[in-house]
């Protein structure tokens, strides 16, 4: 093949790619205010695009080099930290790494993130500050695209950082309703728990490293980190566990977080608070796979800590499991798609987890198509029906023919139907899966089993979802139903555009079966360790046929059995409820997880609050009523006795602070004696430190 | 009879001081203006001529000779070393922050505004003479122009009774402290029989052996210490700030809390370095034997920081929290020099140069709110964020800079402090400065809470001039872009000792 770009070129071209929306998030943010809508969304969405367009070039140029170990461009912008000391020296570049790994993220990011900016121009029509939401919208594919294109991982952290920040920003968007600003903050407090565990990570690595290397350390670039593994694995282990298990579940904790695995999910179903399209963009399509992005980044370090390969897998796998349940019993369509999402995420985890890398990024892919059209679509319903309940729906197929359409496609992908994308990703985790050489003996087809039976019930809410939207007669009165109507083009096209890719996309990664090559997984080739490839070698052909047939049975169960439940008899799911009434609520109930995090984590933190509270209030009037001098004095043992008598250390110390500062405003009398008298005694103080000491 | 080489040699030394003369020319030419045009009502004709002067001012350094660490000149009285090179043009800069900030705000009237450019140009020569001092009498008579001039500057809204009351005060504690730092100066001539820091510095070393000697140094450095903390304002000798800096008309408080707090930092690293450390490999230094002054800073530089965060949190008036703010500040920054290593000479410089732009940043909002209707009263900036964003989306960058969180400035210079003291291993410094951090969280968060969660008392309209905002954007790109890109800053500061 030859190059149409000169990939000199394109290095140059890199810091592009995230820069060109940072731009648009500037002018929208600082300008938007005064600029005509239209400039806005033409901003809003030209950056993203041709941050696409570059990215496009990018991916011809990458396979325009002939050899594929020789596919990577890495753009160092500038000296970011530089600090020298006798023996080594630790130097960190703003660089960006353009590699097979970095382009398909970019590719998904730029191009799903445009349709997305696109579909929003419509929904968000008649908001007043449209301004602010592109600002952030851009905002959040600048950081996306930093932590993707990152060389090194503390700028992958920075990226890292900025997109939680940025969901944040737009879970709350409509802040000025109490619920959607309360979800802001659950899910950047909940994202910095994983963050913190992340971090840990981070210092952990460096610190292994630096001891290791006895102080050369040079830097924290993924090519330095990769040849530094050895310094790794001869690192003495901690409490009998190797350092490279630490540093990779560490990480892992950093990812249950981003991308909402147990234990640290609970954000992601209360962040449907934020517009749709910020709901198929961040919380389906790009920030919530940050997790798996950053794991297959670091194979090299996971595949020599198979305990913690282990314990993503099963975290995975249990989280895909469980998190289907819950979506069976929600009647919210955005809380369903949020769970399902959680659902899919962890059949990602599960793929990385038994090595197949290139699995979990193709999954990645095919879910990023399918899921943030499923979500658009749903964002297309809400548009109409002006609600989130799906028992307020209804018969939608009828007035919404596009969405209805595009909709299915997506559908038939996530349920796992061939020949569509979801079914070729999804079979191939479970095939991996099957296949893996996990540490436990036979976990690897306890964990196929758990994949198989998820599946199943994807395909049963998927059905019950598209059941009760879409079919049967609207349910959400005769006056909403005169207003119902198909979408603007404008948010329709993007639909199309998705349901296209969702129906294909599963091209790029054909299973063995097909004797056809896998496109993605000989791409990703280069960047992934040998052992990541292991899962796919042994491979036997009758297999794999077979377990593909299982799996299509059970996926057509599963729909027939959705089909029995709320089209033919709808009477049936009641009864069911009824009989199992109990775990019906449990499930109905989200196993209660928010309570329970509740008691054990949120009410003590609030009862921390209102005693800082409790605090602020104190220092102020404190400050006014604080008249007499002696009380100060005394303050200081007034505060010990507190310490004692109050309940809590905490509201102890502030109080003590309080007091201090209460006390430290009594010395500034504002007499010039006074303070002449302290020179004095600041003197004599310091000569009588020195010399007792 | 005086020999030909030493006429020769104090010409060429001239051209050392040229920033200093220029300086002076600039203000005989405002003090000129001022008396032929006495009715002169437009302001901004002097300050044209002031920032050309402090502009001119540093043109010619550049021309002279590359720096060397022994390379002195008029008879030894001042050295031509990096640390000169680089401090002459940061004292220009704050002079010109000055100038602009007093230009664009209404704080100092019509009649006193060429009185105050005069000052602002004198201290900044005080200043630059002050940091290229190498000996005792001439580090004094700096000090003092420094010092003397700058009371003025307190007091230059005569008719105003708390900037009068503000002068006395910083008129009469300074006297006090810079009288103790004379009679230490005059204990250690005494002792060495030279004014020359080097000459005594060899001195230093040897009486430090003998225990009455050293009983001597022990107190001419704990009489330095007045002076020293006094115009960096820490503990114990701090008190005379919050006083001074509401006192004074805003502007000059920013003045204040850059330009003589970073000359007395400037001649802490003077007087500490040669006289009372000796470099013992490229990078470390231990202190003179039998002298422990690292540890007695360290207790200071703890106890400044945690009062004046403490002392903070009560403040409600921006000018006084502010000051003690910036005591806290001074307790940061005297890290770096208990750590007795280039690193932490070198954060000093580093946090130096960041503090003058989030430090003015923050003022300058102060004093662009009262002047365009409101108040220093945080009362005043309840819900300021929805009628003054500009504004106060700056004041929150200064702030969180000031606080230390990235990806702003002053969380770089901050790390860089922190890993001096802990590459020195003083890990309870470091987790008092942690700690400390915490409570500074609090009464910085208090502005911006104000700011843009809580709803306004007042209705005033807040109209900010474009040249307020452009200044202010002037103060903003350094807080944010040293906060992604420092190394240039790193790089010159690291090839200074």
């Amino acid at each position: 093949m030859t190059n149409l770009i000169d990939p000199l070129h394109m290095k140059n071209m890199l810091w592009l790619i995230p820069c060109l929306p940072l731009a648009g998030a500037v002018i929208n943010g600082l300008l938007g205010k005064r600029l005509p809508v239209r400039l806005v969304h033409f901003v809003g969405c030209a950056s993203v695009f041709l941050a696409f367009l570059i990215s496009v070039a990018g991916f011809f140029t990458l396979l325009g080099i002939e050899e594929p170990h020789q596919r990577f461009l890495i753009q160092p912008l500038y000296q970011w930290i530089l600090t020298v000391w006798h023996q080594g020296s630790f130097s960190l570049q703003v660089a960006f790494r353009l590699d097979p790994l970095s382009i398909t993220l970019c590719l998904v990011v730029t191009g799903v993130g445009f349709l997305i900016h696109l579909y929003s121009v419509g929904y968000m029509a008649g908001d007043e500050s449209q301004a602010r939401y592109f600002a952030y919208l851009n905002l959040f594919t600048f950081s996306m695209l930093l932590l993707v294109l990152a060389d090194n991982l503390l700028l992958m952290f920075v990226g890292w950082e900025g997109v939680g920040l940025c969901s944040y920003l737009l879970i709350g968007f409509w802040f000025t309703d109490l619920e959607k600003a309360q979800a802001g903050m659950k899910a950047f407090i909940v994202n910095r728990v994983g963050d913190f565990g992340f971090f840990v990570g981070l210092m952990l690595l460096f610190w292994t490293l630096f001891e290791g290397s006895n102080g050369t350390i040079t830097g924290l670039g993924f090519q330095q980190l990769r040849e530094s593994i050895p310094l790794l694995n001869s690192a003495s282990p901690i409490l009998g566990v190797g350092l490279a298990t630490w540093i990779g579940l560490l990480f892992f904790v950093g990812a249950t977080g981003k991308s909402a695995q147990i234990p640290l999910y609970i954000w992601l179903p209360d962040a449907m608070a934020g517009p749709t399209p910020v709901s198929a963009f961040i919380h389906a399509a790009t920030m919530v796979t940050a997790g798996v992005y950053m794991i297959v980044r670091l194979n090299f370090l996971y595949v020599i800590a198979p305990a913690a390969m282990a314990v993503v897998a099963v975290v995975g796998g249990v989280t895909a499991f469980y998190a289907a349940t819950i979506a069976l019993t929600q009647n919210d369509i955005k809380r369903v798609l949020a769970y399902s999402t959680i659902s899919q995420l962890g059949y990602m985890f599960l793929a990385v987890g038994v090595a197949a890398f290139s699995t979990g990024i193709f999954h990645l892919v095919t879910h990023a198509f399918f899921k943030a059209l499923l979500f658009l679509g749903a964002g297309s319903v809400i548009h109409a029906v002006h609600s989130n309940d799906m028992l307020e729906m209804g018969g939608l197929k009828k007035y919404m023919p596009h969405t209805y359409l595009t909709f299915m496609a997506a559908y038939l992908a996530i349920s796992g139907i061939p020949p569509f994308s979801g079914f070729v990703s999804k079979d191939e985790i479970l095939w991996a899966t099957f296949n893996s050489h996990l540490p436990v003996a036979g976990l690897g087809k306890a964990l196929w089993a758990l994949g198989l039976l998820t599946a199943g019930l994807t395909a049963f809410y998927m059905t019950r979802l598209v059941a009760l939207t879409f079919m049967g007669g609207f349910r959400g009165g005769l006056e909403k139903e005169k207003h119902l109507h198909e979408s603007p083009s404008v948010m329709t096209f993007p639909l199309m555009a998705l349901a296209v890719l969702s129906v294909v996309g599963g091209v790029i990664g054909l299973p063995a079966v097909t004797h056809l090559p896998n496109l993605l997984h000989d791409f990703l080739g280069p960047v992934l360790s040998s052992h990541g490839a292991s899962g796919h070698q042994a491979h036997a052909y009758w297999l794999e046929l077979l377990l593909m047939l299982i799996s299509i049975g059970v996926a057509t169960t599963g729909i027939y059995l959705g089909w029995l439940f709320y089209v033919k008899r709808p009477e049936l799911p009641g009864k069911v409820a009824a009989r199992f009434a109990k775990m019906y609520q449990v499930l109905e109930q989200k196993y209660y997880v928010d309570e329970i995090y509740q008691a054990l984590f949120v009410r003590p933190l609030l009862k921390l609050v209102a005693l800082s509270g409790r605090f602020d209030l104190n220092t102020i009037d404190g400050a006014v009523n604080l008249s007499s001098r002696v009380t100060a004095k005394f303050s200081f043992l007034i505060g010990w006795e507190d310490l004692k008598i109050v309940d809590g250390a905490v509201n102890g110390l502030a109080e003590i602070f309080k007091r201090w500062g209460a006390a430290l405003r009594h010395l500034q009398t504002g007499k010039i004696q006074h303070y002449l008298y302290s020179v004095v005694l600041g003197i004599f103080g310091l000569c009588v430190f020195m010399f007792l000491f | 009879m005086i020999p030909e080489n030493f006429i020769q040699s104090n010409l060429q030394g001239i051209s050392f001081i040229g920033p200093e003369l220029i300086l002076t020319l600039a203000i005989l030419l405002i003090l000129l203006v001022g008396v032929l045009l006495p009715y002169w009502r437009h302001r901004i004709l002097f300050t044209i001529l002031a920032v050309a002067g402090l502009a001119g001012s540093v043109l010619p350094l550049w021309k002279l000779p590359q720096p060397a660490p022994d390379l002195t000149y008029l008879s030894n009285l001042f050295v031509w070393d990096w640390l000169t090179f680089l401090s002459k043009p940061f004292f220009a800069v704050v002079g010109v922050l000055t100038i602009l900030l007093t230009q664009v705000t209404g704080e100092i009237d019509n009649s006193e505004y060429s009185e105050c450019t005069i000052l602002v140009l004198a201290v900044t020569m005080g200043m630059m003479l002050l940091v290229a001092s190498t000996d005792l009498l001439m580090i004094y008579l700096a000090f003092e122009t420094m010092g003397i001039l700058s009371y003025l500057l307190v007091g230059i809204r005569a008719r105003d009774e708390r900037s009068g009351e503000a002068a006395l005060k910083y008129v009469l504690y300074g006297a006090f402290t810079s009288g103790t730092m004379l009679f230490g100066f005059s204990l250690l001539f005494g002792l060495a029989g030279s004014t020359d820091l080097l000459a005594i510095s060899q001195k230093v070393a040897f009486a430090s052996q003998h225990p009455q000697d050293r009983l001597l140094l022990i107190v001419a450095i704990l009489f330095f210490l007045a002076g020293l903390l006094f115009k960096t304002a820490s503990f114990p000798f701090h008190f005379w700030c919050p006083d001074v800096y509401e006192g004074a008309p805003t502007p000059i408080t920013a003045f204040l809390s850059v330009g003589p707090k970073a000359a007395g930092f400037v001649l802490f690293i003077r007087l500490f370095y040669p006289l009372f450390a000796t470099g013992h490999d490229a990078t470390i230094y231990e202190a003179v034997s039998g002298l422990d002054w690292p540890s007695i800073l360290a207790l200071v530089s703890a106890i400044t920081m945690t009062l004046g965060n403490l002392a903070a949190i009560h403040q409600n008036n921006l000018k006084r929290l502010l000051a003690y703010s910036s005591i806290a500040h001074a307790g940061y920054l005297l890290m770096g020099i208990v750590s007795l290593s280039d690193l932490g000479l070198r954060s000093v410089v580093f946090y130096l140069v960041v503090y003058l732009f989030m430090n003015v940043g923050a003022f300058a909002v102060v004093a662009m709110v009262a002047s365009a209707g409101g108040s220093e009263e945080i009362d005043s900036y309840r819900g300021l964020g929805a009628r003054a964003p500009y504004v106060c989306v700056a004041m929150a960058i200064f702030l969180f800079s000031l606080i230390g969180l990235p990806p702003f400035a002053g969380f770089v210079g901050k790390v860089y402090l922190f890993a001096a003291v802990i590459y020195k291993k003083i890990y309870w410094l470091a987790v008092v400065a942690a700690l400390n951090t915490v409570i500074s969280l609090y009464y910085y968060l208090r502005i911006v809470k104000a700011m843009f969660l809580e709803k306004p008392t007042e209705t005033i309209q807040i109209q900010v001039p474009l040249s307020s905002r452009v200044l202010l954007l002037a103060l903003l790109v350094p807080t944010l872009g040293l906060g992604i890109y420092w190394q240039p800053l790193a790089r010159v500061v690291s090839g200074m000792f």
